[in-house]
């Protein structure tokens, strides 16, 4: 604030003072030594180093100091060590289960009619009711049709000896190229039969336990009594999926692994609806999301937020913004101030009128409402976080100025009346000399109580902004936005870590900065004597 | 708004500069507005100098003496071109016009015209050592040369009593008397011609006022200084004038040599002050004349002689005619109807 003072000399030891003053007796003169009472002895304070000894002997504003220490040490100090940055964000493999497919055991018949041949749903259900009542014929449109029991679930109906269709609840699934009807039926006939292999035309083919239709090496298709439906178009469950799903039903099991062609191993869970005679099987897939809500724990020590961000480093970038955003406020609040209420103090007359009636009327506008109509404009008009972040401290700047205009004045009305003012006149001194330093100097007191008052309360001013979402944006990290994160009772309930640790630190500046305020102005003020 | 133009009226011939004496006050007017009303328009004036003539020589000290609120101080600014502009008259100073100089004139100027205030408490800057507060101006208008400020400055602290590891302290350390020495010092500084010393003992204690007023003495035959010293100890100013003014209401009402006026007071307002002298002698009889009623208020003075609603000798026309000053004896200026003849 202003210039060391040089005038802290110490009470000096007696011997120096003798050999000093013997130095000094260039006429020589004999000269004593200071005497014990000699006023060369006393400690000579500055006024500023008179109130600093007032203001540490104050403990409240001395813990007030440390308090701000701190917060600047957290904010300026911890960002650089933090190994996050503010943005920076972190996520996490979670199981989610999500469903795959769809299995139905299948109870129904299934028909497939011969070549040429044409089996229409009337006769589907002229047939299905020929078996109910376990008739070997039905008739349809005046022909008789013979139905043939082949095995268990099992039918194949024919007209004069002509295969017509075939009728069953095992369910043949070509793989790859379509199966012809003739061997489809003599596949199924095998596979009721259980036989291992069966001829069509001449050509034998090959029928495993699993019931995979081999031509030789290849798999042609495979009987099933399962019907497998993906739950999505991008999901195509393989065959060895399926038969390990059959597997794992028919011991009902209600989970299972599966390592797929990829090589990533999954887990299923297999779930039987009684109603729809449907298993529904989820397949559990570790995903990649936003570490977000996360306890604290040793990589992130007071957890994360909803957007998977470190809490701790959120906050140590957010007090930077705070406090700068504080500092620079008042910073244009008092430069403002102190210009305009210098001027109209200093002035008087039209230019004190003037200055106070604009004092007047930006007292009279209502700051809140203004600022979130700012606030809505900027939003509506897409402007940057950072540039955004500046046109906040200026309007809070442009705001604010006034009350320390007022302070200025009055106190310079104050001292002008008083008659060192008079004698700097009288001595012919410059006007900017008789301000800067004359009047200023006695102004600064108040002023520095008035400036760290108002830093607490332009932090308060900053945070309920941010927290309405009209102050600082995301990415940029501040108190207020911070705490703005508890959007519902349940973030507030169960995720403590992301608004307490930040309603703290505003609490620690706020009151720091009170603190000091308190201490600075009963240490300026002499008759302040506790 | 009337009495301005009476003003400018009157004094249409110019004052004549006489070598021998360092200040011609002519007729010296400061009146304060009075606002008031719903606009805030001047409703009328505090005439708190209303009508000062005098010319003090070269080297000497004027006395100017008078109650609380008849104007001695504003007087004494006023001269100084301190309170803003004069509202007529004329001031020569060295036989120029103060009030017609330029900005960059008058601060020249300022080192030539000093003045000493009466709270040595109040008239130093409390938040500058007391080094810079004595060698501020002298810096400012560049009196000496930079290697040799520091001396200068020792200097003038040592003539006028103070310790040069004084420079460094603060006024809040000093005592009234020793403030006071600041104050001297600094107008000493400047090396002026004259002084105006607004009561300048008057915070003090009366042992400290004796160090003061020999401090003063000193300096003047040292530096060959021009004091107005203004006061109302009648008994301090009797010690160190050469000549006296007696103020009431805004008017010097008596002016002259000091043994002739203390001797010989001619104004009734001047005989009652100095019948108020205590004399030290508990068997001394006193012939106080004790003046009725209060001081008027200098916003609405008497009309004729100012002084007639508490004149024990008010005769007819002092009530409607204002008396102008009169040469009765060499030397002995009065401003009464009664030496008319």
């Amino acid at each position: 604030m202003q210039k060391e003072n040089p005038n802290m000399h110490d009470i000096k030891p007696l011997e120096e003072d003798v050999q000093e003053s013997r130095m000094a007796d260039a006429n020589g003169q004999e000269k004593e030594p200071y005497s014990l009472n000699d006023d060369r002895r006393v400690k000579v304070l500055s006024p500023n180093a008179m109130v600093m000894q007032r203001f540490f002997r104050n403990r409240l504003a001395v813990l007030g100091l440390i308090m701000l220490l701190v917060m600047f040490v957290f904010s300026f100090i911890g960002g650089l060590i933090s190994p996050y940055g503010q943005d920076e964000q972190f996520y996490r493999y979670e199981d989610q289960m999500k469903e795959y497919v769809g299995v139905v055991r299948n109870n129904d018949f299934r028909y497939t009619s011969a070549e040429g041949q044409k089996f229409d749903t009337m006769m589907q259900a002229e047939f299905q009711l020929a078996v109910n009542e376990e008739r070997d014929n039905f008739e349809h449109k005046g022909t008789i049709y013979d139905v043939t029991k082949e095995g268990e679930d099992f039918y194949s109906i024919s007209t004069d000896g002509t295969m017509m269709a075939i009728a069953a609840k095992d369910i043949v699934n070509a793989e790859g190229a379509e199966v012809s009807f003739d061997v489809k039926y003599e596949a199924l006939k095998a596979y009721t039969n259980e036989e291992e292999s069966f001829t069509v035309n001449g050509k034998e083919y090959g029928l495993d336990e699993e019931g995979n239709i081999l031509d030789g090496e290849t798999v042609l298709g495979y009987v099933s009594r399962f019907v497998v439906s993906s739950a999505s178009a991008d999901v195509v469950p393989s065959r060895v999926f399926k038969e390990e799903l059959e597997i794992a039903i028919d011991n009902d099991e209600t989970e299972f692994m599966f390592t797929g062609e990829d090589g990533v191993e999954n887990s299923y869970q297999i779930s039987y609806d009684p109603t729809t005679l449907t298993w529904s099987v989820k397949q559990g897939k570790e995903t990649y999301v936003y570490d977000s809500y996360a306890s604290p724990n040793k990589a992130h020590w007071l957890g994360t937020d909803s957007n998977g961000m470190d809490m701790l480093t959120r906050l140590m970038y957010g007090g930077r913004v705070s406090l700068i955003i504080g500092f620079i406020v008042v910073i244009i609040e008092t430069v403002l101030g102190v210009i305009l209420g210098g001027l109209a103090g200093y002035f008087g007359k039209w230019v004190d009128m003037l200055i106070m009636r604009i004092v007047d009327i930006f007292y009279c506008i209502p700051s809140l409402p203004l600022i979130i109509i700012l606030g809505a404009a900027m939003d509506a008009a897409k402007v940057d976080p950072m540039i955004r972040m500046f046109y906040l401290m200026l309007i809070l700047g442009f705001l604010g100025w006034p009350a320390i205009a007022r302070l200025v004045r009055g106190q310079i009305l104050s001292l002008r009346e008083q008659e060192f003012m008079a004698a700097t006149e009288a001595c012919g001194i410059r006007v900017s000399r008789r301000i800067f330093k004359h009047l200023i100097p006695n102004v600064i007191p108040q002023l520095i109580v008035t400036c760290t008052m108002s830093l607490g309360s332009t932090i308060i001013m900053e945070a309920t902004l941010s927290f309405l979402g009209m102050g600082v944006k995301f990415p940029f990290a501040s108190w207020g936005n911070i705490i703005n994160d508890v959007n519902s009772a349940y973030v507030m309930t169960h995720y403590w870590f992301v608004w307490i640790p930040a309603g703290i630190c505003l609490l620690i500046a706020v009151l720091g900065f009170n603190f000091v305020g308190d201490g600075l102005r009963d240490a300026f003020d002499p008759k302040m004597k506790r | 708004m009337g009495d301005s133009k009476e003003i400018k009226q009157e004094n249409q011939e110019p004052l004549v500069y006489d070598p021998q004496y360092i200040l011609m006050v002519r007729d010296l007017k400061k009146y304060f507005p009075i606002k008031g009303g719903m606009v805030s328009h001047v409703v009328g004036h505090v005439k708190a100098v209303d009508g000062v003539t005098f010319n003090l020589k070269r080297g000497t000290t004027m006395g100017l003496v008078g109650e609380s609120g008849c104007g001695k101080t504003t007087t004494g600014r006023t001269i100084l071109r301190l309170a803003g502009e004069k509202t007529g008259g004329d001031v020569l100073f060295n036989g120029k016009e103060v009030y017609d100089l330029t900005n960059k004139e008058m601060r020249a100027l300022r080192t030539k015209m000093q003045i000493i205030f009466q709270d040595p408490f109040s008239s130093l800057s409390p938040r500058l050592p007391v080094g810079e507060i004595i060698g501020e101006a002298v810096r400012e208008h560049g009196l000496v040369p930079k290697a040799e400020f520091d001396d200068y400055i020792d200097k003038v602290m040592d003539n006028c009593g103070l310790q040069p590891f004084h420079k460094d302290r603060y006024p809040h350390e000093f005592s009234g008397g020793q403030r006071q020495r600041i104050c001297i010092a600094r107008a000493l500084a400047l090396n002026p011609e004259f002084i105006v010393c607004d009561e300048p003992v008057s915070a003090l204690d009366v042992s400290i006022q004796a160090q003061i007023i020999n401090l003063l003495n000193e300096l003047q035959e040292e530096h060959k200084l021009t004091y107005l010293f203004i006061s109302h100890d009648l008994s301090v100013v009797e010690h160190i004038s050469d000549t006296v003014g007696v103020m009431y209401l805004g008017n010097l009402v008596e002016y002259g040599e000091t043994a002739d006026i203390f001797k010989n007071p001619l104004h009734p307002y001047t005989k009652a002050l100095f019948s108020a002298i205590p004399i030290p002698d508990p068997k001394a009889k006193m012939n106080r004349i004790v003046l009725e009623g209060s001081i008027p208020s200098p916003a609405n003075p008497p009309k004729g002689c100012k002084f007639h609603t508490r004149c024990a000798q008010c005769m007819e026309r002092c009530k409607t005619e204002e008396p102008v000053q009169k040469e009765v004896e060499p030397g002995h200026y009065v401003v009464c109807h009664l030496y008319d003849q």
